[in-house]
């Protein structure tokens, strides 16, 4: 009797494979776009945002989307190759680590580009996207100095990559512009989703006597949110600000403002660019193109004082013109050092 | 549970049939195997019936039959009258069967008591205790039966006859009618195995029917009122118990052609007990090939011995000051209860455990029967090749370049399988398929292919058929006294039948001592009283004892250069 | 008892358990695709054409997927034989990595024919290491190896990350990574004009040896015995149980270690956090399915690989999401060693008598 479970098995996945319906057909001729990445779409954040910069490239330009979150390096070149042959011209790869891969599977199709979020290397093919968050988090922690009462504002972020690095390095700029005397604390916690970790690190500042706090964390953020809510239960003056997307609505009552990438447009962009031909290389992209932008939460309107929010807006003029020049960490490489290829 | 027959459940059953229990032409395969085939059996209320057979004859399948473990593929099943078919232990249970299994099921931790009271339903509650007033009904029912129990200290440190006394009180505790024992003498010493049987007289009095499961004549001869025998899984007789022979069921087991030594020795309708075992012993040492060849033909210098030696285990001494040295083509039995220092002596033998204190000049290579064949002996997921390969894996010709020769160690497997006659399809059967006899004749026949200087053989034919123990006896015997180099023997064994047949000398090991027996205490009341302590230092004969102690004992120091030499000898 | 009471085992090889469980699963799984709204059908279409849908796919994804499983599953199968229970192997590739990374970025300019050896027998010695501190524990002090490896695990995922961070960061200093590890440490590709390196037929060649010694030669049977019954082996085979303790560790975790220095000389070609997904543990699985057998191993391996190719493509062609595909995984390891194990079981049945 037992000899019969394979037999059943296989007669099963025979009629599961004969009611797949045939999508090659309907697809190749259709230019594509694919995403990878290093995260779930879930976290509301980095990987979020992207994911729904994609669906509106399907939507908006008529164009065939895909998606695949990779964990390791062997993945990346794959889903690179994948993607590649499939008929797919051009493949955002959302994040640095995607940086090594995209080089390597670049150079074997030349037709196809690679869009790299926070890339290093750019190349003929692969195009460094770059988001411009420190101008936005610069104005962000303008409104820090004018919020804090201690004088102590936190940072928590995630892991120390040059991106992360180059918020908190603004922010901090920012808070000094509008309070020279401040401190400013700094913890990366090694990942972007251990929630308990961030909750931890962010009750560690707040202990410190940090009663505002910024984040750059990714999806544990909610731990984040969480400590900083926790601590105004308790009758403490503590205040949070959202990063990457607009999170004011994440956790309205604690949030001052957010420092937002508008990825859906960046990705709109980016791929309008790519089907006229215009693509260049690297793209930067701050609050003179819109793509990032500080939001204040509405549900904590005169939270900033109007004169700091004056000033804010200035700065963002300022910025915008091009006089003043936030802080930031440059990591594109300017020639290829290790060139395997 | 269900029942088929419906109005005999309305009647509540008992009296229909006047039997405690009946099986009706069952038959139960597993897979291409018939373990049983169309045995009847019936037990009466009251009595014992003894169920004997050859390991693998089917009377642990029909006592697992009884008490609802296997399911009978043909035939009936009739508990109390009613026709039953029984799914589960738990169904025999309420039927009230019980089985008592040969690997107890108690909790280590807990006591007697607690034991007990988990066995049994309501007895136990939920806070994870024995109910109120359930002490007092279970000691009521152990003065009931005269049990007696040890029902507070924790089972995991009491001997094995306490446990087996707490495992049988368990299965009494609810209304019994039919009571199983798997093999329940097999671990136990001889006072202990009287102490059961007392005890299960007194529950057969009180109207329980017994199935009592065993392979030892003798045993089965003095407890039981009537005996069946089985064989290859049929039935061959039932009888009143007074009204055969000892030779008689022997015979029945083993089918005539084989085992003619026991059988030869026990047709004198003689049963082997203490009393009057001496003719029947007598003879079967008669029969042993070479018994008569003693210790005088032999090498004067001793393959091995120990001098003062005293090993420590779990900061208690497990041998104390140990003396003694076999000389070739000599048997040295060593009796004793088990649990008195055997298992450490052979391991001291073996070369496995150094002494903490003494000297041991032993060969560079011993032969070990070890006693648990199953655990220590195989490795049972090998084949019989790869368990024997354990005896030649060092050997250069079992070699080639850095690669072991298989195909030359299932040659000589082959052949060892031939030689034993080891009942497997082939060499590469597996040791978890062969029955017990089988399994020992292996080990045993691997322990030879060492050709040691010393061989130690730890209760060798435990748990063995007549006719299997017929045959490890007469090989080891062969080996010690036939050949260029036979080996030095050291027989240990709880068994005094074998030391006595067997023996050239004869010592007796107590709590970690080494008695030395004097030839004319060669019978098994003298060594049966020193086996239970009740003589440790036989002082009423000091004399005589000392000159013995002497020479068995002492006598390796006169000639130590010799020994010496022994030790460091070739293999 | 008579030659009739041997057991019958059916003939079934692991290769076959693995191909049953997997079809059952796959029904079991295509019910909840189903479920979750989404095209079974197109599901495991996408699952096969990622895994076999061509030679490349085949050479360039699935087996490139399948050898860090086949290494660590090798090393996994390599200790439990001796019972020991190595549940360390993820730890022990992590520090093969690292140690390997660390020797080919230090030896610029060195030909590939000393580096690649170099870099190989750093990270097979550093897998050793880190698996000489349980094996130290275990017959030292008699603490259980399954509590040291694992914690060890956790050891070296921590001093990963503090090296990637720290001492063996980047020379730009940008990117918690190290630098590349030159050209010529990189494994030639094992069939040209595909990404197969040679780190899998290094994988096959181990377990042909594991396979060769387990079964041919007296180290091999020594260990084997140990593993099957350590007082057997003791009694019978007057073996000590230490020496072959240690070796099992030992080899183990050199092999484990060896599965890192393949990875980043083959793959990555330099180390970062979370350099592995998990390899050390999903091998447990690898090398049960295989019963332990080195060279079912290589099929299992082979299995486990393509269905992690097949999820990546299920994602991409059929839109399922990432956790789907995870799930599905974990159910067929769950549904292959419960096949394995009723087999075993039913296998049982007929030997009681």
């Amino acid at each position: 009797m037992r000899h019969h479970l394979p037999a059943t098995t296989t007669l099963a996945l025979a009629a599961i494979l004969a009611c797949s319906t045939d999508r090659e057909a309907t697809d190749t001729t259709t230019p594509g776009v694919a995403l990878l990445t290093p995260g779930p779409v879930s976290d509301a954040g980095w990987n979020a945002g992207a994911y729904e910069g994609l669906q509106r490239i399907g939507d908006s330009l008529g164009l065939r989307i895909s998606h695949q979150q990779t964990l390791t390096p062997a993945e990346f070149d794959e889903a690179f190759i994948s993607y590649a042959d499939d008929g797919y011209g051009l493949i955002f790869g959302h994040g640095f680590e995607y940086q090594d891969a995209a080089s390597r599977v670049a150079a074997e199709y030349p037709e196809v580009t690679f869009v790299v979020s926070g890339g290093s290397r750019p190349s003929a093919n692969v195009v460094a996207l770059i988001f411009q968050l420190n101008e936005a988090s610069y104005l962000a922690g303008m409104a820090a100095g004018a919020v804090t009462q201690s004088g102590v504002v936190g940072m928590v972020g995630g892991v120390e990559i040059p991106t992360a690095k180059g918020t908190f390095v603004a922010f901090e700029a920012g808070v000094k512009a509008v309070r020279e005397d401040a401190t400013v604390l700094e913890t990366f916690i090694g990942s972007w989703d251990n929630v308990s970790a961030a909750k931890e690190a962010a009750a560690a500042q707040l202990r410190e006597g940090a009663d505002v706090l910024i984040h750059n964390v990714d999806a544990a953020s909610f731990g984040f949110f969480q400590s900083v809510r926790e601590a105004r239960e308790r009758g403490r003056v503590a205040w949070a600000f959202g990063m990457n997307r607009d999170q004011n609505d994440v956790a309205p009552d604690v949030i001052v403002g957010s420092a937002a990438i508008d990825y859906t447009g960046m990705f709109l962009r980016t791929a309008q660019a790519w089907r006229d031909g215009t693509l260049g290389e690297p793209v930067y992209s701050g609050l003179a193109t819109g793509t990032v932008e500080f939001l204040p939460n509405p549900a904590r309107e005169g939270l900033i004082p109007a004169d700091a929010l004056e000033r804010i807006d200035r700065a963002r003029q300022a910025i915008i013109a091009g006089t003043l020049e936030v802080p930031s960490i440059d990591f594109i490489e300017k020639e290829d050092p290790v060139s395997s290829q | 549970m269900s029942t088929r027959n419906g109005p005999c459940e309305r009647r509540g059953g008992s009296e229909s049939s006047g039997l405690a229990a009946r099986l009706r032409d069952v038959t139960k395969r597993f897979g291409p195997v018939t373990a049983l085939e169309g045995v009847s059996f019936d037990l009466v209320p009251g009595e014992i019936h003894g169920l004997l057979g050859e390991n693998g004859a089917g009377k642990t399948t029909l006592a697992r039959v009884l008490g609802g473990l296997l399911t009978p593929d043909e035939g009936r099943v009739e508990i109390g009258g009613c026709e039953v078919a029984l799914r589960s232990a738990r169904d025999a249970r309420a039927l009230g069967v019980a089985m008592v299994h040969q690997h107890f099921s108690l909790v280590p931790r807990f006591s007697g008591l607690e034991n007990i009271a988990l066995f049994n339903g309501g007895a136990w509650t939920k806070r994870g205790m024995a109910a109120p007033g359930y002490r007092e009904r279970v000691e009521a029912r152990a003065r009931e039966l005269k049990l007696e129990v040890e029902l507070d200290l924790p089972v995991e440190g009491l001997g094995v006859g306490a446990r087996q006394r707490i495992e049988i009180l368990k299965a009494l505790m609810s209304e019994t009618s039919v009571l199983l024992l798997d093999e329940p003498t097999a671990v136990l010493a001889p006072r202990e195995v009287d102490g059961l049987f007392a005890v299960l007289k007194e529950v057969a009095r009180a109207g329980t029917g017994i199935v009592l499961v065993a392979h030892k004549l003798d045993e089965v001869l003095a407890a039981a009122d009537r005996v069946t025998v089985l064989r290859r899984g049929g039935w061959v007789l039932t009888r009143e118990a007074a009204s055969v022979s000892a030779g008689e069921l022997a015979e029945a087991m083993v089918g005539g052609a084989v085992g003619g030594h026991l059988a030869r020795g026990a047709a004198g309708g003689q049963r082997p007990t203490v009393d009057r075992g001496r003719t029947a012993m007598d003879e079967r040492r008669a029969a042993t090939p070479a018994a008569d060849q003693l210790v005088g033909t032999a090498d004067p210098a001793p393959v091995a011995s120990l001098r003062g030696v005293t090993t420590i285990r779990d900061g208690e001494p497990a041998l104390r000051h140990v003396n003694a040295a076999v000389k070739r083509g000599e048997i040295l039995g060593i009796a004793g209860v088990d649990g008195n220092g055997q298992r450490e002596l052979a391991r001291v033998l073996a070369r496995i455990r150094t002494p903490d204190e003494g000297d041991a000049t032993l060969p560079a290579e011993v032969g070990w029967i070890p006693q648990d064949r199953a655990e220590e002996g195989l490795v049972n997921g090998f084949t019989i090749s790869e368990n024997v390969a354990f005896a030649l894996h060092g050997k250069d010709s079992c070699r080639k370049g850095p690669w072991l020769d298989w195909a030359g160690i299932e040659e000589t497997a082959a052949e060892l399988v031939r030689e034993m006659d080891v009942r497997a399809t082939s060499s590469t059967a597996t040791a978890a398929n062969l029955s017990g006899g089988n399994q020992q004749k292996v080990v045993t026949g691997r322990e030879f292919l060492r050709s040691a200087d010393l061989l130690v053989a730890e209760s060798p034919t435990r748990g063995l058929d007549v006719k299997a123990t017929v045959a490890v006896r007469s090989r080891i015997a062969a080996l010690a006294r036939h050949g260029d180099h036979p080996p030095g023997v050291v027989l240990i064994s709880a068994d005094l039948d074998e030391i006595l047949e067997l023996s050239d000398r004869i010592a007796v090991m107590v709590r970690g001592r080494l008695i030395p027996v004097p030839r004319d205490a060669h019978n098994p009341r003298d060594i049966g009283e020193l086996m239970l302590g009740a003589r440790v230092r036989p002082d009423e004969n000091a004399d005589g004892h000392a000159g013995e102690t002497r020479n068995t004992v002492r006598g390796p120091e006169g000639s130590t250069p010799g020994a010496r030499s022994a030790g460091g000898g070739p293999p | 008892m008579s030659t009739t009471t041997l057991r019958t085992r059916p003939p079934l090889t692991p290769a076959l358990t693995a191909a049953t469980a997997l079809l059952a699963t796959l029904a079991v799984a295509a019910a909840l695709l189903a479920l979750g709204g989404y095209s079974p059908g197109d599901a495991f279409a996408a699952l096969f054409r990622g895994a076999f849908g061509s030679w490349d796919r085949f050479v360039s994804f699935t087996l490139v997927r399948a050898t860090p499983l086949l290494l660590t599953g090798l090393a996994v199968a390599f200790a439990f034989r001796a019972r020991v229970w190595n549940i360390g192997a993820e730890g022990q590739l992590h520090a093969g990595a690292l140690a390997g990374v660390a020797v080919a970025v230090a030896l610029p300019g060195t030909p590939g024919l000393i580096l690649i050896p170099a870099t190989l027998l750093a990270a097979a010695a550093a897998g050793a290491l880190w698996a000489s501190v349980p094996a130290a524990m275990k017959t030292g002090m008699g603490v259980g190896e399954v509590i040291t490896t694992l914690l060890m695990n956790f050891v070296a995922l921590f001093m990963a990350q503090f090296l990637v961070q720290g001492p063996l960061r980047e020379s730009r200093g940008v990117f918690n990574q190290t630098d590349e590890i030159p050209a010529a440490a990189h494994l030639p590709d094992l069939i040209p004009g595909t990404r197969l390196h040679l780190g899998f037929l290094i994988g096959v060649l181990i377990a042909v040896a594991l396979w060769l010694y387990l079964t041919r030669t007296p180290g091999g049977f020594r260990l084997r015995a140990v593993g099957a019954s350590p007082r057997a082996a003791e009694v019978s085979g007057r073996f000590r149980a230490k020496p072959v303790v240690w070796l099992a560790f030992l080899t183990s975790g050199a092999i484990a270690g060896l599965a890192g220095g393949v990875q980043i000389a083959g793959i990555t070609h330099r180390m970062y956090e979370n350099l592995s997904p998990g390899w050390g543990y999903t091998a447990i699985a690898v090398a049960l399915l295989a019963r332990l057998n080195p060279l079912a191993l290589v099929v299992t391996a082979i299995v486990f690989g393509a269905l992690s190719a097949g999820g990546g493509a299920m994602q991409r062609d059929a839109g399922v999401p990432e956790v789907w595909v995870r799930g599905i995984e974990a159910l067929v390891i769950l549904a292959v060693l419960t096949v394995d194990r009723s087999w075993q079981a039913l296998a049982d049945r007929g030997s009681r008598g």
